[in-house]
């Protein structure tokens, strides 16, 4: 009893390093996280919460003080910023169903028999999704600026004055770049799902009489709603966090304000505005506002297809 | 560095890298280099060159930093080329502890640098050049009789104008802005595609020039308090003036600087354009084949008054965390006024000199030839002498400039006007004075 034999030993050891294996394996992702979504979140509820402030002129310095709720009550009270969250929820009830129709659609044509040449043709969608934002946007600048652009010199020729860039269309202008950029990466999702579903069910149903157009909607479709969920999930995200496209198109045109998206006021407030805490308490909201929609959507989601299970 | 200096250092660190959405990995090395700038600091190196970091955006500034860096073995500077005032950038670098050494900045923004401690003051080590450079651009630089910095080129205002345009149509050139107005109308009922201007909502600089001419200020001082004066009085004169001609659609209101507005600038549409001596070199670059066919001329005047206006200046100033504050002043002492600068900085910088030599170099008066020959900066020296005294800098110039043209994009997008475009900005202006602590006087 008091002496082991070594096979034990080797075992027990081999059973006490097993326990930390799977310790081991998730530090990256937990050191990961931590560092570089928890910790920034911590640090930026914190400095929501604190001010600097000088006194008279200001040449003595400035310190940092605590402010409570104050930089949220700023927030709050800013027109402006209050109205950016209503121009990308404007933006994303027309940009989020457009992008997602054409993502749906590009995904079961591909899926079905109907395309020629459709490795080709997939590549050709998806090939935006590589250009990076920022190129996209500086691509598309120049498409919209009147004396530099061949699509609004030939609109023009045909007899239709566009202003792409004009207050009430520059908000779709910039719709275009991200459905451009961003459908082809969501029409893969699509794709990749539709492919793993099983093809006995498509033949039972044809062999029933159902079109290809019945299956697509009424079979493939209900079949791949998570991955439609992950997908709207994410671009509705993308809406909210809008910030690449404006910005660049900022450089070209008046008509997109220094806080024309929730980021992009942030962004203002913190660099050109040099409040780094007033955009760190609007950094929470903008967060706050995103949980909470995600959440409503996942809710919504998860409950009406429930309904339709039952 | 005291700890509470410190703590607020790195939580200004890190809210730079969360608001402005710095990728993850600029968050690493911004975390490991403050930590080791600060041991390096503490000992300077008794042997090696001192090494500077200098960002500006001056063309030319590579070749005379070359110079420099074979005469001086001890200082070496190495130049890194910024498109333009890039405040956003050089602020968010400061604050992560990743700045350069020395840096090109607008004098706008000084006073709020000094506030907040980006600055390092450098009186010691430069305060013997005063001579070297003109009154005005060194009070630009000092503030509580101590200097931040050293004075590199101001923008005194002249007009631009097409010789071929006006000519065609029979036009003299404005002298004054009422005949500049009457000038405006002729030309619209002479040619419908032709402009007397191009009124761009994003180009401050444009605004500023006039409003001083007016002799009006954004900030001024009032005891131990801040006053604010962007819907002031000569605001609102250049509002009105601005308002006519927009109204009457006299004027393009295309975004400078953008492939749109080069466009109609080499399209011939756009008749003059006033701005400081600093924007010839770029038409000249943007506009290559209109060469010939402008001249400058002195900015148009208000009703008895021969002011002109100035459009800002720019400084070379040692930022917080440089290692050898004395050795980036050196060097600054030497690239700004130095005799062996003044032609490089002037013919290809294109910048209008703010030192004594520089107003004396001949290169000053070198005749361009995309001005037909003429010695342009005659005129541009008479604007400096005539630019009134009466513009003081403000600690919020970030918030106060964005806010202006936030507002005049809706001006010119037709929702509102100049004056209340003004009125709107001045008081966005004074809440964020008054949210930093300061005092305002209202």
């Amino acid at each position: 009893m008091a002496v082991q034999t070594p096979s034990t030993a080797v075992r027990r050891r081999a059973l006490g390093g097993g326990r930390w294996v799977p310790y081991a394996f998730v530090t990256p992702f937990v050191l990961v996280f931590l560092t570089f979504m928890l910790a920034p979140i911590v640090i930026a509820l914190v400095n929501g919460l604190y001010s600097s402030q000088s006194s008279g002129l200001g040449f003595g310095g400035a310190e940092t003080v605590f402010v409570g709720v104050r930089n949220y009550a700023r927030a709050f009270a800013d027109a402006d910023f209050l109205a950016s969250f209503g121009r990308v929820a404007l933006y994303g009830l027309v940009q989020v169903p457009v992008m997602m129709v054409i993502a749906a659609v590009l995904a079961l044509l591909f899926d079905s028999a109907l395309v020629r040449a459709r490795r080709f043709f997939q590549f050709a969608v998806f090939l935006p999704y590589a250009v990076p934002g920022v190129i996209a946007a500086l691509l598309w600048g120049f498409f919209y600026q009147p004396s530099v652009s061949p699509l609004v010199q030939g609109l023009q020729a045909i007899g239709i004055d566009a202003d792409l860039l004009a207050p009430g269309t520059v908000l779709w202008s910039v719709a275009n770049i991200s459905i451009w950029s961003n459908a082809g990466i969501n029409m893969i999702i699509l794709f990749s799902a539709l492919q793993s579903l099983p093809r006995d069910t498509f033949e039972a149903a044809r062999l029933d009489g159902a079109g290809e157009l019945r299956i697509a909607l009424n079979l493939k479709l209900p079949m791949i709603a998570p991955a439609v969920l992950l997908t709207t999930l994410s671009t509705v995200i993308g809406t909210l966090q809008l910030f690449n496209e404006p910005q660049v198109l900022q450089s070209i045109t008046p008509n997109i304000s220094s806080d024309w998206t929730p980021n992009m006021a942030i962004y203002a407030v913190s660099t050109l505005g040099r409040d780094p805490h007033l955009g760190s308490a609007m950094a929470v909201i903008l967060g706050l506002v995103t949980l909470v929609v995600s959440l409503v959507l996942v809710r919504f989601t998860n409950s009406s297809s429930r309904g339709g299970a039952r | 560095m005291d700890a509470k200096a410190l703590s607020r250092h790195g939580v200004r660190r890190w809210t730079a890298l969360l608001t402005t959405g710095l990728v993850a990995f600029a968050g690493l090395t911004a975390c490991g280099s403050p930590g080791a700038g600060e041991t390096a600091a503490g000992g300077a190196p008794a042997d090696g060159p001192v090494e500077v970091d200098f960002w500006g955006w001056v063309p030319g500034l590579e070749d005379l930093v070359e110079t420099w860096n074979a005469d001086n073995p001890d200082i070496q500077v190495s130049f890194h080329r910024m498109t333009g005032d890039d405040g956003q950038k050089v602020q968010a670098a400061v604050d992560a502890g990743t700045g350069p050494d020395l840096v090109q900045l607008s004098t706008h923004d000084l006073p709020d640098y000094v506030i907040n401690g980006r600055v390092q003051d450098i009186t010691e080590h430069v305060a013997e050049h005063e001579a070297d450079y003109t009154a005005a651009s060194w009070a630009s630089v000092s503030f509580d009789g101590r200097v931040y910095g050293v004075p590199q080129g101001i923008g005194p205002s002249g007009m631009m104008y097409r010789t071929d345009i006006l000519q065609e149509h029979g036009i003299p050139v404005p002298t004054t802005w009422d005949e500049y107005l009457e000038a405006a109308r002729a030309l619209q009922a002479a040619d419908p595609d032709a402009y007397i201007a191009n009124l761009s909502p994003g180009e401050i600089g444009q605004w500023v020039q006039e409003v001083q001419q007016a002799e009006g200020s954004w900030f001024g001082i009032d005891g131990d308090a801040w006053t604010v004066g962007i819907n002031d009085e000569a605001s609102m004169l250049v509002a009105e003036r601005w308002q006519t001609l927009l109204d009457e659609d006299l004027v393009t209101t295309e975004l400078m600087w953008t492939p749109e507005y080069w466009a109609r600038v080499n399209a011939g549409d756009i008749a003059t354009i006033s701005y400081a001596a600093w924007f010839p070199t770029a038409l000249a670059e943007n506009a290559a084949d209109t060469s010939g066919l402008w001249r400058v001329a002195a900015m148009p005047t208000n009703a008895g008054s021969d002011n002109q206006g100035d459009s800002g200046g720019a400084a070379v100033v040692v930022l917080d965390g440089a290692e050898s504050a004395a050795a980036a002043a050196e060097f600054a002492s030497w690239l700004n006024g130095s005799d062996e600068t003044q032609e490089a900085l002037i013919t290809e910088g294109g910048l209008f000199p703010s030192t004594v030599n520089g107003l004396d170099s001949p290169a000053l008066l070198e005749e361009q030839e995309f001005f037909g020959g003429q010695a342009i900066n005659e005129v541009y020296i008479e604007s400096a002498g005539n630019t009134p005294a009466t513009w003081t800098e403000g600690p919020n110039w970030g918030t106060a400039q964005t806010a202006v043209l936030d507002e005049f994009a809706e001006v010119v997008g037709g929702s509102q006007t100049f004056a209340e475009a003004l009125d709107n900005a001045q008081a966005a202006t004074v809440d964020d004075l008054e949210a930093r602590g300061l005092t305002v006087n209202e």
